[in-house]
């Protein structure tokens, strides 16, 4: 082994830290610590000529190992690693401490202990610098190709997004045509414009100027240099890993050639198969060989195979012109290698059947919002006009009920967000086209939450449009007069009113596409507890996942209008491409290794990794041994913490190297109870640092140890703290729902309440170990947790181990 | 000191002191979206009754209009509301354990106390009338057998049912 030099760069802090610690000391100590070669003290470390002062000695070959005393710790570990790294020293050979926010500041009250406590952490500082090994970084390659499932409004946006950024796209829709739900609803709010409207591609540079807007077929989406468009197409699996990944996709026959066809629709003229058309919603019929409405991409019919007699009629193929119909046609596979994958899988409406007091199966003349919009649509099946589907004589009274099925914990407890809109921008459209339709919504509370929402609540006020708050209890039939009936009790005038209706309208929930959990089993993503795709962070990362190189947007994520599901589209984009761009993933080693001579046969930690990054491989003698992916690890030691062999290890949180910091923190003595708090680096030491800044304070003869995740603790480490001279032991994490890992502060509180009930065994009293979930502001929390625990322990008197733990 | 009594002394506001209760634990979870009301076929005969207006005041604190009132008693059990209500509030149960607080604090219905009283006496809550023997034969059913009134004479004194409703006679 080489020979290790340890040189320790001491800041003041411009002279403030020397008013409460005792400098001289505190250097003369460390200058007597085995493997410390070099002793320097400046005002400041991390920029400017501090920092030259470290590069120097690392240049010049006098130390190999850092350790940096600093009071900006997190960007001092920054600085200075970038700065070694360039010196020539690999920079986990690096160690930070912070002197100030973790020593003087909040044991201002009591310098000698403070003093001693410095030398606590230096002395651990140095002893695990001492043991720390060089981390190297590895580059895995990013292909420069993306997958979008799903053609709605999200995905359309996003696939173009990406083409035009350079990147291999493929665009990939289960159905025949592009467009999704968005696609049905004929108008948006609160532009107005077509639903099929979208953003044309910036490389129409003859035609399109940056802010045109064109339907979807006239858009040159299917034009866009680098983007493959698929329709009729499904995942059926995906293989590898981020930035490399193999999916299959099931391409199912159109038997239209798409290259060949050139729309002139003979083929559905002479089509003899009439069947209900359920893109209209049912009130009209179509042919087996159809399109959906005039103006979808692609512009090709497509044969229905559960309506259409193939050979036996092929009256299509004999009136073709082009012999673009092959009733041949099989489903194919086809292969895509792909660097990132996005899911832009939108979202469905409700069936509101289940609630059999709408009557939704057995009344033709209730509706869902989805079906009006058909009719609304001039090019829907009744030209726009409003029309009872029992007899299809125009409706003129109208009922809208809001939230059927959504805010209804029966079913979907959420509010589904777009609904009421969706009621007032249909009331509108309605009440403009034709003055004398009564309109009436029934609603709980109106939602316009925005821009321009509430100006479409005070236009259909305007309009005349009737509302009657309250959520009605049936809709019934008149058994004479065969009319709908809406029984409702109307709030504000505390009456009950039976509106008569001749068409009513259910604004049903929306509700996760019918394939994302096949899609998030495929992928390995989380769906929430509504069933939509789980994001990463829904404050920071909306459109990231747990997996890396996947990415989710639009009514995916949850139902959004169209402004929303573009932004969101975008936002995805931006992240895919950033995936994307270096062609490379560069990532530190920081990760588990598996000693798999003593692993064997047990699915603790790949069932518990966070990051799918384990998993078992069968070895010569027939074994399963766990096996990390250097690509998928985190770093943050969930599996060491779970493993019940010690088979798994972290780089450099070594059971040997966490081991030699315990009993450095503890081997300094204190007049009162030496506590040993281990923190995350997440929440939990930000929470200890906070309450430093803010100098509260709390005994010095709390001793912090700082870990990747709490998750990586065992229960050892309590017995070894108590062993060392710990009289308590504290595990500062996250908030159980806020690890940034996942799942291991939620492990570690199962440790700590099960290593309770071993010491209780033992004859410890469980009290003296405590685990505390923390976020970044509750310093005061930690500071007051660590002084009652040191209170505590004064009562308690010293701890008394027998020999033989 | 009784339940209520020891629940007013302890600062529970009113909804929380009925969802403290068995069957009441759900009041909070009311939007007033008033299903309940229109599926409810007293409201519709009465304007003395409204469940979604018995919940609004009871999560308002209006204790004392809600335990003093009729209202609490006219509820038919049909359970049409709670069948219904989006937030799953069970609203019938929400009743009784309005009524059950009523009770408590002595305040109960002639008709509900010779309920009462009947069920102590006979185990029955309705006395069966020479009228009632009459009938039955006429229509071919059997002769009514005497009820276990030991038996639950024993489990209402377990329940405490005795203590209150005597301590409620003596008001």
């Amino acid at each position: 082994m080489e020979n290790v030099k340890v040189g320790v760069f001491l800041s003041d802090c411009g002279g403030q830290l020397p008013k409460i610690l005792d400098f001289d000391a505190i250097m003369g100590y460390v200058k007597g610590i085995p493997g410390v070669v070099l002793v320097e003290r400046s005002s400041e470390f991390w920029r400017g000529e501090g920092i030259k002062k470290i590069l120097d000695a690392v240049k010049r070959g006098k130390v190999n190992r850092v350790v940096v005393a600093e009071s900006v710790p997190k960007l001092g570990e920054i600085n200075i690693a970038q700065a070694v790294e360039e010196a020539g020293l690999n920079p986990y050979l690096v160690e930070v401490v912070d002197l100030k926010n973790g020593c003087a500041w909040p044991h201002r009250e009591t310098p000698r202990e403070a003093t001693e406590k410095a030398k606590a952490m230096l002395l651990a500082a140095v002893e695990r610098v001492k043991l720390l090994e060089p981390i190297e970084k590895i580059e895995f390659p990013v292909l420069q190709s993306a997958l979008v499932i799903g053609g709605g409004i999200a995905g359309m946006q996003a696939a173009m997004d990406l083409a035009e950024l350079g990147f291999e796209v493929y665009l990939i829709e289960k159905e025949p045509f592009l467009g999704g739900i968005a696609a049905r609803a004929g108008t948006f709010f609160p532009t107005d414009d077509c639903a099929i409207c979208i953003q044309s591609s910036t490389s129409d540079v003859k035609t399109v100027t940056p802010t045109s807007r064109k339907c979807v077929y006239r858009s040159g989406i299917s034009e866009v240099p680098n983007l493959k468009i698929l329709t009729n197409a499904k995942v059926v699996k995906v293989e590898g890993v981020p930035g490399n990944y193999r999916v299959t996709v099931e391409k199912r026959p159109r038997y239209v050639d798409e290259s060949k066809c050139v729309g002139c629709n003979l083929c559905i003229e002479a089509c003899p198969v009439e069947v209900p058309d359920d893109y209209n919603a049912g009130l009209k019929t179509r042919k087996a060989v159809y399109i959906n409405v005039p103006n979808v991409y692609p512009p090709v019919p497509v044969i229905d195979e559960d309506a259409c007699k193939f050979h036996e009629c092929a009256r299509c193929v004999e009136v073709c012109p082009s012999d673009a119909i092959n009733l041949d046609q099989k489903a194919e596979l086809v292969s895509l290698n792909v660097g990132s994958i996005i899911v832009a899988v939108g979202f469905r409406e409700f069936n509101p059947s289940v609630i059999k007091e709408y009557h939704y199966d057995d009344y033709p003349d209730v509706i869902t919002h989805l079906e009006l919009a058909r009719m609304i649509d001039g090019f829907g099946p009744t030209g726009g006009m409003i029309l009872r589907p029992s007899d299809r004589k125009p409706a003129k009274k109208i009922v809208m009920i809001q939230c059927v099925g959504s805010r209804d914990r029966r079913y979907n407890p959420y509010c589904s967000s777009i609904c009421c809109m969706i009621s007032l921008k249909h009331a509108i459209l309605i009440k403009e086209a034709h003055p004398e339709i009564d309109v009436t919504i029934c609603y709980i509370d109106i939602r316009t939450t925005g821009r321009e929402h509430e100006k479409y609540y005070e236009r259909a006020r305007e309009l005349g449009v009737k509302f009657v708050k309250g959520r009605p209890t049936e809709v019934f039939m008149d058994p004479e007069t065969k009319r709908l009936i809406v029984d409702v009790e109307d709030a504000l005038l505390n009456r009950f009113l039976e509106l008569e209706a001749d068409l009513v309208v259910l604004a049903s929930a929306f509700v996760p596409a019918e394939d994302a959990g096949e899609i998030a089993e495929i992928l390995g993503l989380e769906l929430g507890e509504d069933g939509f795709f789980k994001e990463y962070n829904a404050k920071l990362r909306p459109t990231e996942t747990k997996v890396k190189g996947v990415f989710i947007c639009g009514g995916a994520v949850f139902p959004k209008d169209a402004p929303t599901s573009s932004l969101h589209a975008h936002s995805a984009a931006i992240k895919a491409a950033k995936f994307l761009l270096n062609g490379k993933i560069v990532k530190d080693q920081r990760t588990a290794v598996v000693k798999e001579e003593y692993c064997g046969d047990c699915e603790f930690c790949p069932v518990i990794c966070p990051y799918n990054a384990i998993s078992l491989v069968q070895t010569g003698n027939g074994h399963f041994v766990a096996r990390v992916s250097e690509l998928l690890c985190e770093g943050c030691g969930v599996c060491v913490g779970t493993c019940p062999l010690n088979a798994i290890e972290l780089k450099n949180w070594r059971q040997d190297q966490m081991l030699t910091q315990i009993r450095a923190l503890l081997s300094v003595k204190a007049s009162k109870p030496l506590v040993l708090a281990i923190c995350c680096s997440e929440c939990g030491h930000a929470a200890v640092d906070s309450s430093g800044m803010a100098m509260l304070q709390y005994p010095a003869s709390v001793r912090v140890m700082k870990v990747p995740c709490t998750g990586i603790i065992q229960v050892q480490h309590f017995l070894e703290a108590f062993k060392a001279g710990a009289q308590g032991v504290m595990v500062v994490g996250c908030k159980s729902d806020g690890c940034h890992y996942e799942v291991g502060s939620q492990i570690a509180g199962r440790k700590v309440e099960l290593a309770k009930i071993l010491l209780k065994e033992y004859g410890v009293e469980p009290e003296r170990l405590e685990m505390l979930n923390v976020v970044y502001i509750e310093g005061a929390r930690f500071a007051e947790a660590a002084r009652r625990m040191v209170e505590r322990l004064e009562k308690m008197g010293p701890l008394r181990l027998i020999e033989s733990v | 000191m009784e339940r209520a009594e020891r629940e007013k002394a302890a600062g529970l506001s009113f909804p929380e002191e009925v969802a403290s209760r068995l069957g009441g634990e759900t009041i909070k979870l009311c939007y007033q979206c008033g299903t309940c009301a229109s599926s409810c076929p007293v409201a519709k005969i009465t304007p003395n009754f409204n469940p979604r207006e018995l919940i609004k005041l009871s999560l308002l604190g209006e204790r004392d209009e809600v335990i003093s009132g009729d209202a609490i008693w006219l509820c038919c059990s049909c359970y049409n509301c709670q069948e219904r209500c989006p937030q799953k509030v069970e609203i019938a149960e929400v009743i009784y354990a309005l009524r059950n607080i009523a009770f408590e604090e002595g305040r109960i219905p002639p008709i509900y106390s010779e309920f009462a009283s009947a069920l102590l006496r006979d185990g029955r809550i309705i006395k069966v009338s020479k009228f009632v023997e009459k009938k039955r034969s006429t229509l071919g059913l059997p002769p009514l057998k005497p009820t276990g009134v030991e038996a639950l004479t024993r489990i209402l004194s377990a329940t405490g049912f005795n203590k209150l409703y005597e301590r409620r006679e003596r008001k």
